[in-house]
This record gives structure tokens, C-alpha cells and sequence, in this order.
């Protein structure tokens, strides 16, 4: 009797899942059919490895136990600090009692976000007995309604004696953060499996770990910027971004009718959606620097200053010759209309653009990876057009492979001072082949070296892999676009098609001094992810952001004038002073005149030509005119209300007293004339942002 | 006032050493965000405790998820953030990359079968991890996800023939697949 396999009662029975009846039917059913005991035996085998698979997740997972629960015995060193955390927080419990214990949290300054001991769950205390936690991974074989099974209390050493009552209020009454921080220390060290003898990479690994304890499922986690001393930390640094996607891809969680997560919003990503009108550079350079300034609207004592760039245009007729590689990801999860399908549509937009000086090829990745169409000039339309409406999707993804034969295309047919651009496709699905993440992030990395530059053009509702795909613009000498319609492809490859393909400065970082006689702190809006140390700025091996033809770029400042207010950063504990060297030499020994200048900040601009190897150096230097924030440009008007949206948006701790109302009136005030609608299309989504 | 004396306590200590860490994980793919599961999952042991043995007692595992789900989900509505477990969510969308490799240096730790579980429809996801992650049987999850029994044996079934068809597919187009690094 041939056997239907593709039936649930027979997953069920290969799980142990039936009984009575049902079970012995099945497995006389089974018993005559050999198919179905090949079946049953490949679905043991599938859902073996799947536990297996689970329970090493459990293992590397970045999370673990409560406090309370001692986390290692084998770390004599610590066992003292340990104690510290372990009695501290009995003590806290044992003041507060079970209930109160919620209200505690995120105490202990040294530890912000992250659970203290104070957190936890006061009915599981022991202090009595210390046990280790290998117990609790190794679950995969237990069955719900049993105990645990009892792991007799390892050897305790001496100083991990039990603490009695007396020394924990002693202890509990010191310092918090020191308990932040030994705990924190427990954590890393308990991370160190046994078995994987602590060697200088676990450590590095545990290391990673504890830094990723923030990150949620699907982005990359941003800690904001905070405030900063102008007098202790007087340079700010960081890599120019013209990526957009954060904006539309909240622009879609948002019309969907739910707010975006948190990380999914990149504040300068929203703020450089929108171009803004920033004065042509004259001939000699690549880009404009301009300044201004205005009173902060959502902390009016506070000083708002915008840095804009603005890449020089380049009429369409003067766009150089390019030569362009599709990589298009054409694996399975591609195959929704809103992700293969638009980026087809995308990529006949572009066609239609080119011209019999260009040159297109179309590599694809799936299951294989295969060159579609050979380098072919932009004149022959219905070649290219109908080699795109060939394709499909299906398959998985080896994206490392795509890349190395994109590159190749790329390289090939490589024109010296013209456009040459991969421009990849996809939903960052890159799980399946024999490359990691990592590696395929180096791969790009070492590619952007052939001077072949990048576009990432990502599709896909549940914009799986965001991170990734920032990361490899990133690293890429690239620029990421977020395609979720046929609308935004308009924007990104028609519109601004010179943008987007013609870079006109690459590694472009700013770095800004602040002069401490005009600024007590500052803070930069957004950019967390493209900070820099103030060494990168003159080191011309490191890599910034790239710059395309007729792109603005901002950034913006929040500013704390010098001697109005407490400094909000001098709510962070001072760091001690120096022991070997005076803490702050350079400001006494700077003659009066520098400290006392009326300058407010210098900009300093490094940027490379897109086929140069050394850096440039621009200085800008900036007085505050002291605008009030009513008489400011509509342009800065419209730019506050998007970084004071996107803050609201991260539920930010600066977002001070600004309202998603007071968003929509600096916009509307800054609307301008708005020739494309964008701004228009701002208002309308901070309209449906205050119905959710 | 020392808490952890009494036997029901030594109970729920072994309870909280051999649930916590399957819940945090557990409500961090429902809420993608690990603070904020630790908040749900300490809310779930707290409420545990407070409950009189008869009511939890016989299927602590079968309790501990339902509630723990319930929280993630209430947060989920009142923050109107967006979970795989949105109904309307859940109907159109396929699954994510995989959650906890955001960083490059754990990405050879996630496993090869759980990559593809990944782009699992979310309601799929969630089943197999509560069947092969923490083994729970069909009516315990069927409990937990209020879904019927019958509904939960066709999600299992068809996750498993996706993961199936995909295994092969990936393997027979690229063989060497890095197994994870025991380091």
C-alpha cells in the first residue's frame, strides 16, 4: 500500500506525539511501508539535529541566569567581588521584599540598561547554598511536569562562605556602582565555558557577547550619543552617512499602522532622506560646508547647529561613462511582489537612464550563481530588459559567490575615471552557503579596494537583515537605499541617479572643535553608528562614507552654551584625576586670546577624490550668530522637526519637551517648496504616527 | 526575612534555575528585546510565586510559558510594536534572519537548520522552538499558543518538510557547510 508522507499524523507519530488508537494504527500503517519508515527515520534524524542545533543556541546565547544563582565556582580571583554582588543583592532583596524589587530597576550607575542584582526575583533567593548553572542549559531532555535534576553543590571555597545578615547590610550600604561592576565582571567571566580553557579569544568572544547584550532580533542596537564636556572631550568625530533606508523603512512600519522598533531608527538617515539647500561648491572643491545655527526647539536654552555638505551636481549629460553589475538576489524569500518585482521595476528605471556609453551586466545568486547577462552596452534596451524579465525567483542564497563573480564582471570592463558600481539587490538573506557574515563583510571590504564601488538597494517587508546590509555599504565604499516601492526606486535611481552612482569625494569625516569659553557639552544627533576615535581622522587608512554627486548630507548638534546651566553630562560621575600628569594641561597653557575667541566650533573636513589615496583637509570655523529658533531657516526648521521625530520615535532620552504636534508645526514652518513632495510625505507620516 | 527557606520555595528556585533562561529566550523572539524579557520573565516568576501550589503545580512548564506569552504579547499591543506574533503580521510575513547573530564573531554559532528555521513563517518559528528547544508536547503548546492540537501538529509537520526540502536543496548545492566551531 503506497502511503501518503505528507500527512501531519505521520510527522506526529515520527515525534511520539500519538497514542492509544491513533498510535497503533500509525504504526501498523508505518510497518507496511518501507517509504514511510524511511520517512519516519529522516524525520527522527532531522528533529535530533534540530535539538541539538537549539540547544547549542542556548549555549551561545548572550543571556544568562539570574544573579542570585551563583554563575561559576572556578574563578578564585573573583569569588570576593562575587560575594560583593551575590550579598548586596540578598541584602537589597531581603530590605525591599519581593514587589518592591520591580521598582528597582535599571538602578547602579555603572550599568545602565542592563538587570543588577536589585532586579531580581526576590521567592528565588537561596543564600544559603551556591549551585552552579550547567544545570539549567542542559534542558533539551527534560519533560515539563519533572524537577530539576539535583546537582549536588560543588566544593565551595573558603571565602565563598555564607554571608551572614550582619555583613550584608554593610556591604549593601556601599557603593552601588561597584556592585554594577563586579557583577558585570561575574558576567564576562561566566561566559568562559569550562571545557573552552580561557584562552585570549574566548575572552574576546565573552566580550563580544556582554557589548551585544542590547541587541534585539533584528537590528543593530544604537546607544545614543550623550552629552559631552567640551572641556574634556573638546573633538567630536565621525563618518559622513548619505545611507536613507532607516527612513523608509519606518515609512512602512508606520503606514502599516505600527510603530517601527526602536534600532530601526537612524536618526541621521531620516535627517539625510531629505536634501536641503546648501550653496553649490565653487570649482575647486567637491563639496559646499555650511554652517548655521538656532536656538534649540525642543530644549530652548540649548543651541541647535547644523553642518550641511553639499556635493557639487552633475547634469546627466556630464555623468561619465559607468559601468554597472546587477547583482540581484534571486533566492526563495526574494519571490514577494514587493521585493523581486521592485527591484526588476528599479532596474528598468535605471536602464531607461543609460546610454550607449554604459554598460550593464546582471549577475544572480541563488542556489548557483551565474552571470545573466554579459557586459552589455546601456543602447541595447530590449537585451537588458529582457533578460531581467527572465528571471525568477527560487532557490538559496550563496551571496558570497554572487559578489566574488560581480567584483569580476566589474573588474573587467573597468572604466578609468568613469562609474563603476555594483549594485546588489536583496533582502540580506545571505544565511545559506559556505560564507559567514563576517567573512562575507571582509570579502566586500577588500573588494571596495579595486575601486569598484558598491550600491545595496534592500527590499523586503520584514527587512530582514538591515544590520548586514548597512554594514556592507558601509564597509564597501558604498551608499544603502531602501526600496519599498516603485516610488522610492523613482527617487533613489532616477532622480537622483547621479547621486547615486557618481561618488565625487570618498572617506569623507568631519571632526569638530569645540571651544570651551562658548560650549559647556554638546551632543551629536544620531551618527552612533559612524562615530570615529579622533586618531581616525588624519589616519587615511580609515575608512568613512562616501559622498555622491548632488547629495547634501547633515549633521546636527545639540549644544550647551558654556556657564548657562548645569552640564547635563556632569550627571555622569567625574573621572578621577591623573596620577602621573596634570589632567588638563592644554587648557592652561593656552593663551587667552584662543580660549576667549568668539568662535563657537571649527570644522575640520578630511575627504579623498574618488580615485585618490590621500586625504584633503578642510577648516571651517563657526561663530553663533544666536538665531532665535522662530527666525531660523526653513530648511534648519524642517531638519529639527526630523531628528526631534526620530528621537520621539526612539522614545530618546533627549527628546525634551518637543511633541509629535510641534514635529508637524516646524515642519509645515519648513516645508519650503518641497518640488518632489517629500517633505509633504513627512507630514502626512508624523499625521498617522499621532493616531498610533 | 529570608525567602528562599520553605519547600515551596526550594521548588520554585529549581523552577526559576530551569525555566528562566528557555523564557528569556522564549520572550525575546516574541519581543525582540532582551530587557524587556527579562521584565516579562521576572513579572512571570514573581505572579508564579504568588500563586497557591494547586493552581501551577501540575504543569509548571505548561503555566510558566502561557503567561510569560501573554505579558510579551500584552506589551507587544500596548507599545503597538511589531512582533512575529502580530496576527495580521504573522498571516503575510515570512520569518527574519536569525535573532542572535547580529555580531559577526557569533555567526558561525548559529546553527545551519536554524538559519533556515529563521525564514520560517513566525507562527512555525515559534512552535518548533517550543517543541524541539524546550520540549513541550503538542497539547502543552497547543495550551500555550491557543491553538487547537490538530493546528499545531499541521505547523510542526509542514515547518519540518520546508526544513526538509531546504536541507537537501542547500546541501546539494553547497556541500561544505561549516559545522559550528567548538573553539
Amino acid at each position: 500500500m503506497k502511503m501518503n508522507l505528507d500527512d501531519p499524523k505521520l510527522t506526529a507519530f515520527a515525534l511520539d506525539e500519538l497514542t492509544g488508537t491513533e498510535k497503533e494504527e500509525m504504526e501498523t500503517a508505518v510497518a507496511a511501508s518501507p517509504e514511510a519508515q524511511e520517512f519516519v527515520r529522516e524525520l527522527r534524524l532531522l528533529s535530533g539535529n534540530l535539538r541539538a542545533e537549539y540547544a547549542a543556541e542556548r549555549e551561545a546565547y548572550p543571556i544568562e541566569h539570574s544573579n542570585l544563582v551563583p554563575l561559576e565556582q572556578k574563578d578564585e580571583p573573583w569569588s570576593l567581588s562575587r560575594r560583593l554582588a551575590l550579598a548586596a543583592s540578598i541584602a537589597l532583596c531581603a530590605c525591599f521584599g519581593a514587589i518592591a524589587i520591580g521598582t528597582l530597576k535599571r538602578g547602579g550607575a555603572g550599568f545602565v540598561g542592563r538587570p543588577n542584582p536589585g532586579r531580581e526575583p526576590a521567592p528565588a533567593v537561596n543564600q544559603t547554598e551556591q549551585t552552579p548553572v550547567e544545570g539549567v542549559d542542559n534542558l533539551a531532555a527534560t519533560s515539563p511536569a519533572e524537577q530539576l535534576p539535583a546537582a549536588p553543590p560543588p566544593p565551595v571555597g573558603a571565602s565563598l562562605a555564607t554571608p551572614s545578615f550582619n555583613d550584608l547590610g554593610v556591604i549593601a550600604s556601599s557603593d552601588p556602582s561597584a556592585m554594577g561592576a563586579a557583577t558585570a565582571r561575574n558576567r564576562l567571566l561566566a561566559r568562559q565555558a569550562p571545557g573552552a580553557a580561557g584562552g585570549a579569544s574566548v575572552e574576546k568572544k565573552a566580550e563580544a557577547w556582554y557589548r551585544q547584550d542590547f541587541n534585539t532580533a533584528r537590528y543593530g542596537s544604537i546607544e545614543e550619543n550623550p552629552f559631552l564636556e567640551a572641556t574634556s572631550n573638546p573633538l567630536s568625530t565621525f563618518s559622513i552617512d548619505v545611507d536613507t533606508a532607516s527612513y523608509s523603512n519606518i515609512r512602512r512600519f508606520i503606514e502599516n499602522g505600527s510603530l517601527p522598533p526602536k534600532d530601526a531608527v537612524r536618526i541621521e538617515e531620516l535627517i539625510n532622506y531629505f536634501s536641503y539647500d546648501y550653496p553649490q561648491p565653487d570649482d575647486s572643491l567637491p563639496f559646499s560646508v555650511h554652517l548655521d545655527a538656532a536656538s534649540c526647539p525642543w530644549a530652548p536654552t540649548h543651541r541647535l547647529v547644523r553642518i550641511g555638505l553639499k556635493g557639487r551636481e552633475m547634469p546627466n549629460e556630464k555623468r561619465p561613462a559607468s559601468n554597472l553589475v546587477f547583482l540581484l538576489d534571486v533566492s526563495g524569500s526574494m519571490e514577494p511582489a514587493n521585493r523581486l518585482p521592485i527591484v526588476k521595476q528599479a532596474m528598468r528605471l535605471l536602464v531607461d537612464k543609460l546610454g550607449e556609453n554604459d554598460r550593464i551586466a546582471i549577475v544572480v545568486y541563488a542556489g548557483a550563481s551565474g552571470l545573466v547577462l554579459p557586459s552589455t552596452t546601456g543602447d541595447r534596451k530590449e537585451q537588458i530588459l529582457g533578460a531581467l524579465e527572465n528571471l525568477q525567483a527560487g532557490g538559496s542564497t550563496n551571496g558570497a559567490e554572487g559578489i566574488e563573480l560581480a567584483y569580476r564582471t566589474a573588474a573587467e570592463h573597468f572604466i578609468k575615471g568613469g562609474v563603476n558600481r555594483v549594485m546588489l539587490a536583496t533582502d540580506g538573506d545571505f544565511n545559506i552557503g559556505t560564507t559567514s557574515e563576517g567573512e562575507l563583510v571582509r570579502l566586500i571590504q577588500e573588494k571596495a579596494k579595486s575601486g569598484v564601488f558598491l550600491s545595496v538597494l534592500g527590499v523586503g517587508d520584514d527587512n530582514l537583515n538591515d544590520s548586514m546590509m548597512q554594514k556592507l555599504a558601509d564597509k564597501g565604499n558604498g551608499n544603502y537605499a531602501y526600496l519599498d516601492s516603485v516610488e522610492e526606486a523613482r527617487k533613489v535611481l532616477v532622480r537622483q541617479i547621479n547621486g547615486t552612482l557618481v561618488t565625487i569625494a570618498k572617506d569623507v569625516k568631519i571632526q569638530v572643535e569645540f571651544n570651551p569659553a562658548q560650549v559647556g557639552s554638546y551632543r551629536l544627533i544620531g551618527y552612533e553608528k559612524r562615530l570615529l576615535r579622533k586618531e581616525d581622522f588624519n589616519n587615511d587608512k580609515i575608512d568613512a562614507g562616501e559622498i555622491g554627486a548632488g547629495h547634501t548630507v547633515t549633521a546636527l548638534y545639540e549644544v550647551v552654551p558654556a556657564g548657562t546651566e548645569p552640564n547635563p553630562a556632569a550627571s555622569v560621575p567625574p573621572v578621577d584625576p591623573l596620577k602621573y600628569q596634570p589632567t588638563t594641561p592644554a587648557l592652561a597653557v593656552l593663551p587667552k586670546a584662543k580660549t576667549g575667541s568668539p568662535e563657537m566650533l571649527t570644522v575640520k573636513l578630511r575627504y579623498k577624490e574618488p580615485e585618490g589615496e590621500t586625504s584633503k583637509l578642510l577648516e571651517r570655523p563657526f561663530v553663533d550668530p544666536g538665531t532665535a529658533f522662530a527666525n531660523a531657516t526653513p530648511d534648519l526648521k524642517f531638519a529639527a522637526a526630523v531628528a526631534e521625530f526620530g528621537m520621539i520615535l526612539r522614545d530618546s532620552e533627549y527628546k525634551g519637551n518637543g511633541s509629535l504636534g510641534a514635529v508637524a508645526e516646524w515642519a509645515t514652518e519648513g516645508k519650503g517648496a518641497d518640488e518632489n513632495g517629500y517633505r509633504a510625505g513627512f507630514l502626512a507620516l508624523v499625521r498617522k504616527t499621532k493616531t498610533l | 526575612m529570608r525567602v528562599a527557606e520553605t519547600a515551596d520555595d526550594d521548588d520554585l528556585r529549581g523552577l526559576l534555575r530551569r525555566f528562566e533562561l528557555p523564557l528569556l529566550q522564549y520572550a525575546t523572539r516574541i519581543l525582540g528585546d532582551r530587557e524587556r524579557a527579562r521584565d516579562v520573565v521576572q513579572e512571570t516568576f514573581i505572579e508564579f510565586g504568588r500563586r497557591k501550589r494547586r493552581q501551577t503545580d501540575s504543569a509548571p512548564a505548561k503555566w510558566l510559558f502561557t503567561v510569560c506569552r501573554n505579558r510579551a504579547l500584552n506589551i507587544c499591543r500596548k507599545e503597538k510594536r511589531v512582533t512575529y506574533l502580530d496576527e495580521d503580521f504573522l498571516e503575510k510575513q515570512q520569518g527574519h534572519a536569525p535573532a542572535p547573530n547580529e555580531r559577526i564573531e557569533q555567526e558561525e554559532a548559529t546553527g545551519f537548520l536554524l538559519r533556515i528555521v529563521a525564514t520560517l513563517p513566525p507562527r512555525q518559528q515559534e512552535v518548533l522552538q517550543l517543541k524541539f528547544q524546550n520540549d513541550l508536547t503538542y497539547q502543552e503548546i497547543a495550551a500555550i499558543t491557543k491553538l487547537s492540537v490538530s493546528h499545531v501538529g499541521v505547523l510542526i509537520h509542514t515547518a519540518l518538510k520546508t526544513l526538509r526540502a531546504r536541507h537537501a536543496a542547500a546541501a546539494r548545492d553547497f556541500i561544505p557547510f561549516k559545522p559550528r566551531l567548538a573553539s
